[in-house]
């Protein structure tokens, strides 16, 4: 019996313990004391990620009044939709990283204090920063929030495959029809090789729009005021399809559904020989594949001049909660993110182009162009981009929706719907959400 | 009984304190004990299961704002939309399906497995442990294991269809083919714990069962149907009533392996459900879709315990 | 004949235990592989890298998320076997007005996907002030349908006659339950714990929204973690990653198989 009472006096000493732990406050151990804290939320796993720990951990090395702890916290999904529930509460970070989708949201909410007020104070000088960036997050004349991560949709190419079809190497395809009639060499000359692939990210969808000069929604794509239609069936929209459609008929073109792992598995076994993707997987493809990997720009429609492309990625906004000197903090961190060095770094270890541009005089970068130029095309595509409404990106809330049902939309064109038919479904059903959020938010 | 009349006569003193007490026997019933031991369950289901539930229904009734507040009142509408929308009828659709794929063919796997483990062997006890161990591997994990194997280039199931000549499969990316790919995946993962449970069910039937219908030189298939079935029938209702919950809620194999797609041909429910609520931020229609599900799990397993409970056969 | 039966049983087992257990063996033949390898579709590693489990370990602090979900996944263990069998007592052996209603309300909460309510429930933890502490990732849990209904089925096949006996010796409610009806339930409390235990190791989606802070967040988290969303993926310390998060649970199956699977069936289908 005794024996008996021993254990039950553990277990409830143990339970007790256990209790004390569970609702203390966890502050970081590693956090110093007289050095600010500076939480920061991000989304970047795997490669990336690691390169950011660097980069931060050479920051908090670099001096001793800031301490900046990075947080991963799962899909920049997952992140955005923990901040709306926690925006405007004492649990916010210093810094959180938020798509370019989540941008009318974070503007709209009014949880966050626009990196533009601490530009004026501090006098920060931006013009070394890419101004194409600098637009997507500008609004009315406000820069909202800091860009960091940044990238544009390129066409992937294995170069070797192309040398033994014949195909210049140095000369990847720039139109849908120059695609095509690569694709077919490729496919003749490459045993077991499929010509091209789409991937079903509607991203890719929209920015072939945009580089046609069109927009994918009214207003200039809620530029010049708030977004109330949805424009993806235009002519331009079609011709995209269209011609997708075709060379998946033709079977030049392999469709790999949503999954994206799949397609570069794909080409880095030398199954694929053409891909679209988002630069910022360039510097890894190049480094895991055992041929030369080649990239070009987004390919266009026939006959039309390019405008370009508008950027993907993420920037960093400062949320309201923390004290003023922390926020001080976190804006003196973001500083250092944007200086030329720790660009050309992020640069080369993450893929994402540099945003400032005098981070292309750095030695690191000018020694990595020398060995492996390809990786400058993305940066390229950029600065040939020529400002207007059309590339500077559209401002709404309701892309996630929107790009579910583009996917769709894409899906069943893949699957031999007629193109027109399916947009035309799709923009009313785009437009149909837009009502309804529209409704829902105004007040 | 005969406690309850002791405890009766033993309180029977002044009259106003049996009627105070009648009171609240009828309130709380003959033992007001019972809510303490209740309490802490009550009050958590209260506060995480049942008030979320309140508030999804009510929820359901209106638009809500980009911060997830109801704004305007709309009645039925977020209903009428769901069920006008091919996308629901294809999720409803898909998870019925999945529903068929993956049930049965655990079961029955499971229980060919039990058969066979339930075999006096030596080392037997090791093959029970492999057999059981998928139960250990969480979704997450087992599902970036499937994801690779599924890889259409570097995977396994490819490579061998190719060591026999046979052109790849792009197991998730394909329609036709990426509901059976996450079902096969769920198969795996829940064969462990109800292969357990159908082997416990085994061995607690009776031995001399066995022993007597031997004699009568009984075979094995018909000892199977005259025997094993039907005394393993109240494990098999639990088992089955409990793979069709699971299988309803599934959301871990389809956020890592598909994300719904392609073509909305996995996005099971609770997935569609996700995706309306966290990434849309549309909590009207999510909240609409919550009560639907509710409802439809609800109806099926009352139709179960009407209908499944009567052919089980009791000790 | 005997020999022909056995020796052709064996057969059969060893098969199907490597067509089951395939998955984990190729996973942890992955974990040894160059990104190269993995990607050529390589079965086996020409050579063991044993740097993917460091780097696993170097990129995300596996260390710690392993400690914090052998805690989190001991606190709600404890914390259901306490909560759960108090309510199965009630169920079982004391008598209440609404009782067999009630019990229909707890098994109905089984049918409520838990995913479905995460919103609601991730605002009243925050309210509470219970993100990134370990409350938020236990106490939500502690209530649970399907432990009471186990323990419940069990509990209902220990004799009335004990517990009048103890009503006469003048035993109480509490002491009858601690002294009497805990003890002799120890099989299928085990096996709840057991239970228990896996299916919280093994949660993953609430861990990562109720926390913001990597202290207190369970392994599930790093896996998720390794994995990039627009690069090329490095299987093979993902695999590593995967062999680190799935052996601990994996022993504790191996050790509790026994218990588990008696319990489960003891409890649940009397």
């Amino acid at each position: 019996m005794v024996k008996r009472y021993k254990w039950i006096i553990l277990l409830l000493v143990l339970a007790l313990g256990l209790l004390l732990g569970m609702f203390t406050v966890h502050s970081s151990a590693a956090s110093e004391p007289g050095r600010t804290e500076v939480v920061f939320w991000h989304s970047m796993g795997g490669v990336a990620g690691q390169t950011l720990m660097q980069i931060v951990d050479d920051f908090n090395h670099s001096q001793n009044k800031i301490y900046v702890k990075p947080v991963y916290q799962g899909s920049y999904e997952e992140s955005l939709a923990k901040f709306r529930t926690i925006g405007g509460t004492k649990d916010v970070p210093a810094i959180v990283q938020t798509y370019e989708v989540g941008t009318k949201f974070m503007i709209d909410s009014g949880y966050i204090t626009p990196v533009q007020s601490f530009i004026d104070e501090d006098h920060y000088n931006t013009k070394a920063l890419e101004e194409n960036i600098l637009k997507f997050y500008t609004v009315k004349g406000k820069l909202y929030s800091m860009p960091f991560n940044s990238s544009t949709p390129v066409l992937m190419y294995n170069a070797t495959a192309f040398k033994k079809a014949g195909l210049d190497p140095n000369k990847p395809p720039k139109t849908f029809s120059e695609v095509e009639a690569y694709a077919e060499k490729l496919v003749q000359n490459n045993k077991g090789m499929d010509g091209f692939s789409f991937l079903n990210y509607p991203w890719y969808f929209e920015e072939m729009v945009t580089t046609q000069g069109a927009y994918n929604y009214n207003n200039a794509n809620g530029r010049t005021g708030p977004i109330t239609k949805s424009l993806v069936n235009s002519s331009q929209g079609i011709k995209v399809l269209q011609w997708l459609q075709n060379m998946k008929k033709k079977h030049l073109l392999t469709y790999f559904g949503t999954n994206g792992g799949n397609e570069q598995a794909a080409f880095l076994t030398g199954k694929l020989g053409m891909f679209l993707s988002s630069s910022a997987g360039a510097a890894q493809l190049i480094q895991n594949a055992p041929f030369k990997v080649g990239i070009g720009f987004l390919p266009h429609v026939d006959g039309v001049k390019p405008q370009g492309v508008a950027i993907g990625g993420a920037s960093l906004w400062l949320p309201k909660g923390p004290s003023a000197k922390t926020q001080q903090a976190a804006f003196t961190f973001m500083k250092y993110l944007e200086s030329p060095a720790v660009q050309a770094k992020w640069h080369v270890g993450s893929g994402y182009f540099p945003i400032n541009k005098l981070a292309y005089k750095e030695p690191l970068l000018e020694k990595t162009y020398k060995k492996i130029p390809q990786l400058k095309v993305s940066a390229d595509q950029l600065h040939r981009t020529i400002p207007s409404y059309y590339t500077r990106g559209f401002i709404t809330t309701i892309t996630p929706q929107a790009r579910m049902v583009l996917q769709q939309s894409i899906d069943g064109v893949m699957n031999g719907q007629s193109p027109k038919a399916s947009l035309d479904n799709a923009a009313q059903s785009i437009t149909d959400i837009i009502e309804r959020t529209n409704r829902a938010n105004q007040k | 009984m005969a406690m309850e009349r002791a405890q009766v006569e033993r309180t029977g003193g002044l009259p106003a304190t049996v009627a105070r007490e009648k009171l609240f026997r009828r309130i709380l019933g003959r033992q007001p004990a019972a809510w303490l031991y209740l309490m802490p369950s009550l009050i958590l289901f209260a506060v995480f299961v049942f008030y979320p539930l309140f508030k999804t229904i009510y929820l359901s009734f209106f638009l809500s704002d980009m911060k997830g507040l109801p704004t305007v009142f709309i009645g039925l509408d977020n209903y009428v939309r769901l069920f006008s929308s091919p996308e629901f009828i294809q999720s409803a659709g898909s998870t019925l399906l999945f529903v068929l794929y993956t049930v049965p063919a655990t079961i029955i796997i499971a229980l060919i497995l039990a058969l066979l483990a339930n075999e006096k062997l030596k080392g037997i006890g090791f093959f029970r442990t492999i057999f059981s161990s998928s139960m250990g591997i969480s979704v997450a994990a087992s599902s970036v294991v499937w994801l690779f194997i599924f890889n259409p280039s570097a995977g396994i199931l490819n490579r061998i269809l190719s060591l026999f000549g046979l052109r790849g499969i792009n197991w998730l990316a394909d329609p036709n083919w990426a509901l059976f790919s996450v079902s096969l995946t769920t198969i795996w993962l829940h064969l462990g714990f109800t292969f357990l449970i159908l082997l416990g069910g085994l061995q607690n039937i009776d031995e001399h069962l066995y022993e007597s219908a031997n004699i009568e030189g009984a075979g094995y298939f018909y000892q199977l149907r005259r025997i094993t079935l039907p005394m393993l029938s109240p494990t098999l209702f639990f088992v089955i009533t409990v793979s069709m919950i699971d299988a309803f809620q599934t959301f871990g194999q389809i956020d890592l392996l598909t994300k719904g797609g392609p073509g909305n041909s996995t996005n099971l429910i609770v997935y569609s459900i996700y995706q309306k609520a966290f990434i849309n931020f549309d909590f009207g229609s999510a909240s609409s879709a919550v009560v639907v599900l509710f409802f439809c799990i609800l109806l099926v397993t009352a139709l179960q315990f009407k209908f499944g409970e009567r052919k089980v056969h009791y000790q | 004949m005997r020999i022909v039966k056995q020796t052709s049983l064996y057969v059969v087992l060893t098969a199907l235990s490597l067509v089951l257990f395939f998955p984990m063996l190729y996973a942890f033949s992955a974990s040894f592989m160059s990104a190269q390898e993995v990607l050529l579709g390589h079965f086996l590693p020409s050579t063991l890298h044993f740097e993917n489990y460091l780097q696993a370990f170097q990129d995300v602090p596996l260390f710690r998320f392993l400690i914090n979900s052998i805690f989190i996944s001991l606190v709600v263990t404890f914390g259901v076997l306490a909560v759960s069998s108090m309510a199965a007592y009630a169920f079982v052996f004391l008598d209440f007005k609404g009782r067999k209603l009630l019990f229909v309300l707890f098994i109905s909460t089984m049918m409520i996907p838990w995913e479905a309510s995460m919103i609601p429930n991730f605002v009243t933890v925050q309210q509470l002030g219970w993100i990134n502490r370990y409350a938020g990732l236990t106490i939500p849990f502690f209530a649970s349908a399907f432990g009471t209904f186990l323990l419940r089925q069990y509990f209902k096949t220990i004799p009335k006659e004990m517990q009048e006996a103890a009503q006469i010796a003048g035993i109480g409610h509490f002491r009858f339950f601690m002294n009497v009806v805990l003890p002799v339930s120890k099989t299928s409390l085990v096996t709840l714990g057991i239970y228990t235990f896996l299916t919280t190791w093994n949660a993953y989606l609430w861990p990562l929204l109720t926390t913001t802070d990597e202290l207190v967040r369970p392994l599930q988290i790093g896996l998720r973690q390794l994995q990039s969303q627009e690069t090329v993926n490095e299987w093979g310390v993902v695999m590593a990653a995967v062999m680190v998060v799935a052996v601990p649970t994996l022993i504790v199956l191996f050790i509790g198989q026994k218990h588990l699977q008696k319990g489960l069936t003891d409890g649940a289908l009397k």
